[in-house]
């Protein structure tokens, strides 16, 4: 029965997907044209910086920045997916026809984004294939378990902070405080474009506190220099503990969300 | 009439709380809008309820109170005695909401996708569930096109048809012809007269008494959240009656 409605949004959100035919092709240019620019400002940048990225792979900035905004797209879609559709299904009333239906709520929202999640994983291997096919970067180093395994982690790490987030919208309607400021925080303070040892030392003490941080730093060492899960105990534990935490409270707050909807009528409100 | 009525609405009350920063520190939620008032009523099957009242009256919580799309405030809704706050599954079962909404389809998507996603979250098999009813509802003609193409008469009429796709027992309709063409609005009432003719319990929302002439029906009327039942007796029209009960108050569209 379950598999039948995930099938039905893997389905509906596919051809939606197929019926803008130009949307890959834009997709994967706007991944090329991303990595043309940091591949030219990585001969900028790594005479001067070699110093600070000599622990990631050889030194080099484009295989370090590569990495970074590969896995910024993947957390951008774990943190924003689940309210952009709940967004959309009360904007457009789909919800409520949705609603209906002997389906839950948690269903819809949840199947609502595996097609978000797959489609952002293919954008990450893009990454990686662009990467190697057109600018040299090299994965013979890379533990490919590893970097599955912090994958997943991200993805756990950061589901939470998406239906926090969905949570407030199903309430209050508008504004998405957690998605703009963990987002912000993560482009800043993550690692994406340079290396956290430039920064000063009370805002490298910030970053530890954001689960980006461990996801990036793990993802890269798996990459760039082949570490194993072993050597990555600190990342695979600090994720581990947010997911732990964050996940089952997350899920609370949801539910709790739920019933508020119902009974202030902000489900079908926009 | 049989003994459980298709839907049995006691002592309904609807309050939605003012989302204010004082509110939520407090916790009291006393301001707000008390959108429902003490609603009964028992609509028993193969019964149609036509609810007619000003805009702002409260029609359209009460269907969605009763599409389980609301939680009460106070008081119950039965449908075939499954209390709907309780058991939504088997209640959610027996109702087909029109939302009359077209943008609550996926435009991009052709006629036959969209029915194909709500018959599988219906935990129905589309090649079974919608030729029938688009047969029916003669829109065969039209699934293999993308549903922004249609007209507003096709919309409304994909909207019955993802109402039917499950066979409910009760249809909830909420301003059925509205926005729709003289000529489109006089089919989709002929539409509602052969549901009726089936045997479907109906509730209908609607500003147009003439609606109420043609389908036929027993009527209740809303103002300021309070629902009370009325029948034309002694020559008089349901017009008159509604500008009385209403408060003289005239309907632009009727």
């Amino acid at each position: 029965m379950q598999i039948r409605k995930v099938t039905a949004f893997l389905v509906r959100d596919l051809l939606w997907d197929l019926s803008y035919p130009f949307s890959f092709f834009w997709q994967g240019s706007s991944i090329f044209f991303n990595l043309v620019t940091f591949y030219f400002l990585g001969y900028l940048v790594s005479g001067s910086t070699v110093g600070y990225l000599s622990s990631y792979g050889g030194g080099n900035y484009f295989p370090f920045v590569l990495v970074g905004l590969a896995l910024a797209s993947f957390q951008g879609v774990a943190l924003t997916s689940i309210s952009t559709a709940i967004q959309y299904g009360m904007y457009t009333g789909t919800l409520e026809a949705m609603l209906v239906t002997p389906t839950s709520l948690s269903t819809i929202v949840f199947s609502s984004v595996l097609y978000q999640f797959t489609s952002s994983l293919l954008s990450l291997l893009l990454y990686l294939l662009f990467g190697a096919v057109l600018f040299g970067f090299s994965l013979a180093k890379a533990n490919l378990l590893s970097a599955a395994v912090m994958l997943a982690l991200t993805l756990l790490a950061h589901l939470p902070l998406g239906i926090f987030s969905a949570s407030f919208l199903l309430v209050f309607k508008r504004g998405n405080p957690i998605t703009s400021l963990v987002g912000s925080f993560s482009a800043l303070l993550g690692g994406v474009y340079f290396p956290l040892a430039v920064l000063p030392g009370w805002l490298r003490t910030v970053s530890f506190f954001l689960p980006f941080t461990h996801a990036l730093e793990g993802l890269r060492q798996a990459v760039l220099n082949g570490r194993s899960l072993a050597a990555l105990t600190t990342q695979v534990a600090v994720l581990g503990i947010f997911a732990m935490v964050l996940l089952p409270l997350s899920l609370a707050v949801f539910g709790y969300a739920i019933h508020q909807a119902k009974r202030l009528g902000t489900l079908s409100q926009f | 009439m049989g003994a459980t009525p298709a839907v049995a609405v006691t002592g309904l009350t609807k309050h939605f709380p003012l989302i204010t920063l004082r509110n939520l520190f407090t916790g009291t939620w006393r301001e707000g809008v008390w959108a429902l008032k003490e609603v009964n009523f028992e609509l028993f099957p193969g019964e149609v309820l036509f609810i007619l009242g000003p805009n702002g009256s409260g029609k359209t919580t009460l269907i969605k109170l009763i599409a389980t799309l609301l939680a009460p405030t106070e008081g119950r809704i039965s449908v075939y005695g499954f209390d709907a706050a309780r058991f939504p599954l088997p209640v959610k079962q027996r109702l087909g909401y029109i939302t009359c909404n077209e943008s609550s389809f996926y435009g991009r998507l052709t006629g036959w996708h969209n029915l194909a996603f709500f018959a599988r979250l219906h935990n129905l098999n589309p090649q079974d569930a919608i030729p029938p009813v688009v047969k029916a509802l003669k829109l065969t003609a039209y699934l293999e096109r993308r549903f922004y193409t249609y007209s507003t008469g096709i919309k409304r009429r994909m909207d019955i048809a993802r109402g039917l796709l499950h066979q409910p027992d009760i249809l909830l309709l909420d301003e059925p012809t509205t926005n729709l063409d003289p000529l489109s609005a006089a089919q989709l009432r002929q539409l509602l007269v052969q549901i009726r003719d089936q045997g479907k319990t109906m509730i209908i929302v609607t500003h147009r008494l003439e609606e109420v002439q043609k389908i036929g029906g027993r009527v209740g009327i809303m103002k300021d959240g309070r629902f009370w039942e009325v029948r034309p007796e002694g020559g008089e029209n349901l017009e008159e009656l509604y500008n009385r009960a209403v408060g003289g108050e005239t309907r632009a569209d009727s």
